[in-house]
């Protein structure tokens, strides 16, 4: 089978990008993905996967994540009804350990790929708590004595908006890469994947428009590569022509988000 | 060469440990690197960085160091169009593992192949495919692509990288860098370091512990116990003083951008904002354009911000030396007898955690600086850029 991560025919990775995927599963280390919001960050998990034909499990981090959650959650108050009502096997644990997202993916019996999507927004320790767990694939369930390891070391892509600086210790383990902001030929070529019938006219001109916007100085939000594709989709189903896109931007409310920015947009595209 | 590599990376300041260094050459004994220097780069710096802030110092260092190699292993486009031939693979992949098994106990001399290589790339004129002397694909030389030969020097690739030169030519990450000055968004995330979630401060445990009650119970046999715990919150409270003379107006964009940063971290326990006109003297302004009269005094801001307010003055040190050690104060209000420099004094020991930004700060050590450098010896002073402005956060949160 092939082992090799490349471009997709749904998701366009630069050289360096696929470089550093194939890197990471070579060293069997995890790798780390930063970048601005909606350059593709959580689809090239999806990717991989379907790359290298393995199931993708992702683990969501929310503000409120603990690590251990990801292990695994010892259900105790479904212990404690059974127990009420006399429920046959409240003797036995195990029947209320539930594994989480880390814990499945070390107890799957193929090799899966793992996303854990946003880790930034944790609590700042919350990597620290996973050091362990990411390097010997292991963990110790206190409650049964059971130690779950992993039968086929997954593959582990983490992505991080830097909304907080990840501790060092962690760093240290993952292979890092920045996705840059699509230069204009990459960008093209990212929404004809979305996009394949896009009339070239209108695609220049909405790419224009697009990147004037990012260039304006004070600009609170820059819109982001998914924000573009929406938006000539958006284009595409109300038959705008080309030419009606630099003058009256139509539809910049898929682009440009807030208030300010619109006012500053009509002002410096004319 | 490859620890003069990682000396000049720590000299230029990149952190990099010993174990990420072991970690690059893991990769280079696997053979990921597949001979090429671009290749080489992309892979350093995917295991050695690991903040796009740092992806810039990287890029010089490894200017500095593989400069020199440039020259001899820079491959012509035009050499990679001839080698790039994915569609055949699955032929040559018979082809190869044919080969594989009648070489496999074969000795190869990596310099000699290195040489020949250089040698031949010089003279190669055209494309060659499956020979056994020239550059070329699917042949038995030691060199070229999808050939059947061990060990020997691959040449580009299905995917022919840009070279790894003009990437670091162009410095691109320069932007990056984390000691440029800086914009609101990274403002705000460098005001996010002064959090102090107080669960380990010394207030009362107010708030159901919800977890440790449901375990606690549980572990009872159902009876009900509670816990309670401290709530967390941001102990924090910030009090920001800001210059607004005459000589602080270029950068007054960079202070609204301050200014809003710290009122959109909503997340301190109390804000206080005042303005001061080169120096801070009897009295600050509740304004940026210091108007006579619209001010409290220090004395009151002394009486009413306690001294678990966290400091932050901001300004450019750039007054007259008699601007801060005149008894007779400017001339936008009263000094009531004391010298600048003596209330600042006064507010480095009311205050228990005080620094100094300053925008145009000289780097160094600046004689002729003359208020600056005093100053600098009172308040712990930074650079108004995500560098400083982090390590003045760090410096504001710190016993030392």
């Amino acid at each position: 089978m092939n082992n090799e991560f490349s471009s997709t025919q749904e998701y366009v990775a630069s050289e360096e990008l696929m470089a550093s995927v194939n890197i990471a599963i070579a060293l069997k280390k995890p790798l780390l993905i930063k970048g601005e919001p909606g350059t593709g960050k959580t689809m090239l998990a999806e990717a991989v996967a379907k790359a290298l034909s393995k199931k993708l499990i992702i683990w969501n981090i929310k503000s409120t994540t603990k690590a251990q959650d990801g292990l695994y959650v010892y259900d105790t108050i479904q212990r404690l009804y059974d127990g009420q009502f006399g429920e046959e096997g409240v003797d036995d644990i195990a029947r209320y350990i539930k594994l989480g997202k880390l814990g499945e993916a070390f107890d799957s019996d193929e090799q899966v790929v793992l996303l854990i999507d946003e880790i930034d927004k944790a609590d700042l320790e919350f990597p620290n708590d996973l050091l362990w767990e990411l390097d010997q694939m292991e963990f110790y369930i206190n409650e049964t004595k059971r130690t779950v390891k992993a039968k086929h070391r997954p593959i582990v892509i983490i992505t991080s908006n830097a909304e907080k600086e990840l501790p060092d210790a962690f760093l240290r383990r993952c292979i890092f890469h920045y996705i840059e902001f699509p230069s204009r030929e990459l960008m093209e070529e990212i929404v004809k994947v979305h996009h394949p019938n896009v009339e070239q006219n209108l695609l220049q001109n909405a790419m224009d428009v697009f990147y004037a916007i990012r260039g304006i100085r004070d600009i609170r939000k820059k819109p982001s590569t998914s924000e573009l594709i929406d938006w000539v989709n958006a284009l595409q189903i109300g038959g705008i022509s080309a030419d009606r896109i630099k003058e009256a931007l139509p539809f910049i409310g898929v682009v440009v988000k807030k208030d300010e920015d619109l006012e500053l947009a009509k002002h410096e595209t004319y | 060469m490859f620890i003069k590599f990682f000396e000049t990376l720590r000299e230029k300041g990149l952190n990099v440990t010993l174990g990420e260094w072991l970690d690059l050459q893991k990769a280079l004994e696997m053979g990921l690197i597949e001979s090429s220097l671009t290749q080489f780069y992309y892979v350093a710096r995917m295991i050695l960085v690991k903040s796009e802030t740092d992806y810039d110092k990287f890029d010089m260092a490894f200017e500095e160091c593989f400069k020199a190699t440039q020259r001899e292993t820079e491959v012509g486009a035009e050499m990679l169009r001839w080698l790039d031939k994915s569609d055949m693979l699955e032929l040559a992949h018979e082809e190869a593992r044919d080969h594989l098994n009648k070489m496999e106990e074969a000795q190869i001399d990596k310099e000699d192949v290195e040489q020949k290589f250089k040698d031949r790339l010089k003279d190669q004129d055209s494309e060659h495919n499956g020979g056994s002397f020239w550059i070329g694909t699917m042949g038995k030389t030691s060199f070229g692509n999808m050939g059947g030969n061990v060990g020997g020097v691959r040449v580009g690739g299905a995917t022919g990288y840009q070279s790894a030169f003009s990437v670091v030519g162009a410095r691109r990450f320069r932007d990056f860098r984390d000691d440029r000055v800086l914009d609101n968004r990274q403002f705000q995330l460098a005001f996010r370091k002064l959090r102090q979630f107080s669960s380990k401060l010394d207030i009362p445990e107010t708030e159901l512990d919800i977890n440790s009650t449901v375990d606690k119970t549980c572990n009872n046999g159902g009876c009900l116990q509670i816990v309670m715990q401290k709530p967390r919150k941001n102990a924090v409270k910030l009090l920001l003083l800001m210059d607004s003379g005459g000589t602080m107006i270029p950068f007054s964009a960079l202070l609204n951008d301050l200014f809003q940063a710290v009122h959109k971290s909503n997340h301190y326990k109390d804000v206080k904002t005042y303005y001061f006109h080169n120096c801070i003297y009897s009295h600050v302004y509740k304004t940026p354009e210091c108007d006579y009269g619209d001010w409290v005094e220090t004395e009151w801001m002394f009486r009413n911000l306690d001294s678990d307010y966290k400091v932050i003055i901001v300004g450019d040190a750039a007054m007259a030396p008699e601007e801060l050690w005149s008894k007779d104060g400017n001339y936008r209000g009263p000094n009531d007898g004391l010298t600048g420099y003596e209330w600042l004094s006064l507010i480095k020991k009311k205050y228990k955690k005080v620094v100094w930004l300053n925008p145009k700060m000289a780097p160094g050590h600046a004689p002729w600086r003359e208020a600056e450098t005093a100053i600098k010896e009172m308040f712990p002073m930074f650079k108004l850029t995500v560098d400083g402005l982090n390590r003045a956060m760090t410096k504001l949160m710190t016993n030392k």
